[in-house]
């Protein structure tokens, strides 16, 4: 019952608010002449009976006050009347209020299409059920970093864990597929059987793999993507004809997994591992592995787990070396997707945030010299009654409508700002495909604005209610002596905002110079001009038909050649630049040392002495030439080199120089077969130059390269080196491909995009930052301005004093500047002592700058001088034509 | 005003207010006096504190209120206590009553 009544009060209150409040207003006044009538009877004249009364009461507006207060609802009408008192002020400065919207709405905006990258790359749960689970499981070399896993020590962690509900490896790549549809690139993996489980995952029709899936011989079986199914199998529901035709080999398709499970990224097709059984190796590293935490098993639990298994292998295995794992280490499956992006990502998101700062500096800027003429208002309303917490409640409401309709117009922005993000955020960046403006990152955009609300409305209110109302109505209308202290105060939030706008500039700088410091470096090969066009054959195992893929590339090259504009045609395993060359141990003997046995290789692997260390890539000598990587010593590999002549290899610089320190590497040989399985030794018949095989900013790696037509291989890279345009050259290709076999499919880039590609996510960061840095500068240089033409408004009537007393216009001028040199200097010291502090947190994202730089600190401390001074010249400017006549008249 | 006029505690202008309706419905005013009459003019109620009270009461439900004429012809808002006020007095009571009992303890104890 008695929630009932309040109910009905709450609702009375609000809703018929004019009734309550007139019968409060009866009430009172009844009151009073109940009062006068007592006074009477005791005998008073009217007229002091009724001066009595009102005595007695105490104020009728005070006390009906008192009574709203009281009443039920009250602080939401109460907020009604604020809202609508807000509005009202900020249509009456229109100018003032749009730029302050629009400075909020471009820093939340961009604060949140920055937060929903973050979010969606780094935060947003993975989306399996229970997603938490699910690790990453590596090996750990002898230098402590994770590798992948050689399949018996997968196979040992597997079967003696007791930590993981299931575990999984999987190596994924690109292979030919045809049978469903005309012949397609498509990336593949090899799991093992419970894959699935780890994601807990079910195929939405078909079967999972079964552990009869993966045995030594057993009938090859497929399952497919959503996408794939849908794509290339036609929906069909009955899979019982599907077959498709993987890298040679049949495969019958038995199931169809969920839309949305794609893993590894980009995967349509998973079959069973190892069909031809496992390589026994320990140190062949082929796999990665994932596995489900057992319900209440902790990661670091689990870490403990395989990180006693592995150094058991370790302590038990025959195989010694380098490559054999020295420990094992669990990690979250999300933080191993996106470790390397992490670090970036959030100086990016660091670096919004100052832009939000500077952006809500100038808004506080703004909303002081609004309160400083509010200062009257606010003194009348202390003065009629108005509670400190009310006026302080009225600023909040205010400071709270602009964040909110900046927060509203900035997510919008957001929304196509995420757009351009995806589209200019690297390939590399993982989950990029979760990155949208969900529900998460639009509360983070509500609470942001909140927060910023909070902030403003906190700050004005405390100035504006800090100063003593009598002065404010003492001031006689033009409050000059309150406004000095809101004047410093605007000082101060100016030097600090150009101190943030330091910090986030030179932090452009720092990674602007980085960029081109990356761009000097020498690649070592060419990279304009160059058409590669991707070649997969079905992988076969018969050594005659081996012959057979190197005669098809070398009659294919021979007829790209005749396209009009090709200049030169060469082939390798991969191209620079593009997900890096396999890497391997190489031995250095003679052909009286090779082994009889696989014993005696063990004990060859164990002499340090023989032992080299390179990247693998089969190349022809049209390739060298293509790319333009030099020759610096010996030759390359021309027709002597035919399949049974003896295998030759040219070796890069750096591997020359570091592993034959004094000596001539040319007529060496070295036994590098473990990487194709072909252990007839390779002579050294030439050096060429290094190149910078996996990114510029990465050394040069050591690299054996080989004959293809000497290690043929099934899947190359054809280079084309043309003076025609790409278009006109790939289809050409395209055409003589489809004539010399329909059914292998291929792809086309050139070289320039891949390279262009590897500088994807330095190039991200370098745009972002510069833009935040100059948004920023621009916020800066328009607060600095807003300061000081304020600041000479209202000085107009003094500096007319000192003109009419005879300071010239030089005095006026040196007069302004040098208090706005004073804020500006006062800044720059601040934001130089805070980048100093904070550009040490990204001097690993650098290259070839130091992250104190002198350079880029001189560099933007001069512009950033020249641009505040440049804002303060125009209100001096101003100053200095103030005519002392008008000035004094100015009251 | 006497100098013995104490300012009210925190808590008892409800249970005066209660109090003093059980005698019957009263207006704002009459209210005010008779809290003054049963408490030997310890107390005094001001409007500023009565009004307040007497809305927060009638909006708690304890109260109920009425448009009536006064003793001599005047429109006055009277107030009457309900059920739920009457349960609220004798809540309010005990509990006055303990707290009394509980202080006058604490002074006798030396």
């Amino acid at each position: 019952m008695p929630l009932f009544v309040k109910a009905r009060s709450f609702l009375r209150n609000l809703f018929l608010s004019r009734g309550v409040e007139a019968e409060l207003d009866r009430e009172v006044h009844s009151h009073l002449e109940l009062l006068i009538a007592e006074n009477i009877r005791a005998g008073m004249t009217p007229r002091e009976a009724e001066r009595a009364a009102r005595v007695e009461l105490g104020g009728i507006e005070q006390v009906k006050e008192d009574v709203r207060e009281q009443q039920m609802g009250n602080w939401l009408r109460s907020v009604f009347s604020d809202c609508r008192y807000g509005l009202r002020q900020l249509r009456k400065n229109l100018g003032a209020t749009a730029v302050m919207v629009f400075t909020l709405a471009l820093a939340i905006g961009a604060t949140t299409a920055i937060f929903s990258v973050v979010y969606g790359v780094l935060l947003r749960p993975l989306p399996y059920a229970g997603a938490n689970r699910i690790m990453a499981v590596f090996e750990v070399t002898s230098t402590g970093r994770p590798s992948r896993l050689a399949d018996p020590n997968f196979d040992d962690f597997r079967d003696q864990n007791r930590s993981f509900q299931a575990v999984a490896k999987y190596a994924d790549g690109v292979v030919s597929v045809s049978g469903a549809s005309e012949p397609t690139r498509t990336t593949v993996a090899a799991v093992t059987p419970d894959f699935l489980k780890v994601f807990g995952v079910q195929p939405i029709l078909g079967r999972d793999f079964s552990a009869g899936d993966a045995k030594k011989g057993a009938e090859r079986t497929v399952l497919v993507s959503y996408g794939y199914w849908r794509q290339h199998l036609g929906t069909t529901q009955d899979f019982s004809e599907s077959h498709l035709k993987i890298d040679g080999a049949v495969y019958s398709v038995i199931g169809v997994l969920p839309l949305g499970f794609r893993f590894p990224a980009d995967v349509d097709l998973w079959l069973p591992a190892d069909l031809d059984g496992e390589n026994p190796s320990r140190t062949s590293h082929n796999y990665s592995a994932v596995g489900r935490l057992r319900e209440g098993v902790t990661v670091q639990q689990a870490n403990m787990d395989i990180s006693t298994i592995a150094r058991r292998i370790h302590d038990a295995s025959s195989e010694q070396g380098d490559y054999l794992l020295k420990d094992g280490m669990v990690v979250p499956l999300q933080d191993s997707i996106t470790g390397n992006a992490r670090s970036a990502l959030l100086v990016l998101l660091g670096a919004v945030g100052f832009l939000l700062l500077v952006a809500c500096a100038n808004v506080a800027n703004l909303l002081l010299a609004q309160a400083s003429v509010r200062e009257r208002e606010l003194a009348i309303r202390s003065a009629l009654g108005a509670a400190r917490g009310r006026l302080v409640r009225q600023f909040l409401t205010e400071s709270l409508l602009l964040s909110l309709a900046g927060g509203g117009l900035g997510v919008l922005g957001a929304l196509g700002g995420v757009v351009g993000l995806v589209r200019l955020a690297p390939e590399n960046l993982p989950r990029l495909e979760s990155v949208s403006i969900s529900i998460p990152v639009l509360v983070f955009a509500f609470l942001l604005s909140t927060a910023v609300a909070a902030g403003l409305g906190a700050f004005t209110a405390a100035r504006a209610t800090s100063g003593d109302p009598r002065k404010g109505l003492g001031e006689g209308g033009r409050g000059q002596a309150g406004s000095q202290g809101s004047q410093r105060v605007g000082r101060v939030i100016v030097a600090a905002q150009i101190a943030i706008t330091l910090v986030l500039v030179v932090g452009a700088g720092l990674f602007g110079r980085s960029l081109m410091k990356v761009l000097e470096v020498n690649p070592g090969f060419r990279v304009d001009k160059i058409i590669a066009m991707d070649v997969s054959l079905p992988w076969v195992e018969d050594p005659k038909a081996k012959a057979g893929e190197a005669a098809f590339f070398l009659n294919l090259m021979d007829r790209l050649k005749q396209i009009p504009g090709v200049r030169q045609v060469g082939a390798a395993s991969a191209l620079p630049m593009d997900g890096g060359l396999p890497d391997g141990m190489f031995l250095l003997m003679t052909q009286e040392e090779v082994p009889k046995t696989p014993d005696d290789f063990g004990a060859l692997l164990k002499q340090k002495e023989r032992i080299g260390e390179a990247d693998f890539c089969v190349a022809t000598d049209g390739y060298f030439q293509v790319l333009g990587i030099p020759l610096i010593r010996g030759r390359i590999f021309d027709r002597r080199d035919g399949a049974n002549a003896p295998h030759v290899a040219v070796i890069s610089e750096s591997l020359a120089r570091d592993r034959w320190p004094k000596q001539d590497p040319i007529g060496h040989t070295i036994e590098f077969g473990n990487m194709d399985g072909d252990l007839r030794l390779l002579t050294i018949v030439g050096i060429v130059g290094d190149t910078h095989e996996n990114g510029l900013e990465l050394p040069p790696r050591p690299t054996v390269y080989v004959n293809l037509f000497q290690r043929p291989r099934p899947a190359i890279t054809v280079t084309m080196l043309s003076d025609a345009d790409a278009g006109s050259v790939s289809s050409a290709a395209r055409g003589i491909l489809q004539d010399l076999d329909p059914e292998i499919p291929t792809r086309f880039r050139t070289l320039s995009e891949v390279f262009s590609a590897s500088l994807g996510s330095r190039r991200f960061n370098v745009i972002l930052i510069g833009f935040f840095g100059l948004t920023a500068l621009l916020l800066a240089t328009a607060g600095v301005f807003g300061v000081m033409a304020y600041s000479v408004s209202r000085r107009t009537r003094e500096i007319g004093v000192r003109v009419a007393l005879g300071a010239d216009s030089g005095d006026v001028l040196r007069m302004i500047l040098g208090q706005g040199l004073r804020t500006i200097f006062a800044g720059v010291a601040m934001g130089i002592i805070g980048s100093l502090a904070l550009t040490r947190t990204v001097e690993t994202l650098l290259f070839g700058v130091t992250a104190t730089d002198p350079l880029t600190f001189g560099g933007v401390t001069v512009l950033l001088i020249a641009v505040a001074l440049l804002a303060c010249y125009v209100p001096a400017r101003r100053a200095t034509k103030v005519d002392p006549l008008v000035a004094l008249r100015y009251e | 005003m006497s100098p013995e006029q104490t300012s009210l505690l925190q808590g008892t202008l409800d249970l005066l207010i209660l109090k003093s309706l059980v005698s019957g419905e009263m207006h704002g005013l009459g209210i005010s006096r008779r809290v003054q009459q049963i408490t030997g003019g310890t107390f005094v109620v001001k409007p500023g504190s009565l009004f307040p009270a007497l809305h927060r009461m009638d909006e708690e439900g304890w109260i109920s209120s009425f448009w009536g004429d006064s003793e001599n012809n005047r429109r006055a808002k009277y107030y009457r206590l309900t059920k739920a006020g009457t349960k609220q007095l004798e809540v309010e009571t005990r509990r006055w009553s303990r707290i009394s009992w509980a202080i006058a303890q604490a002074l006798e104890a030396s």
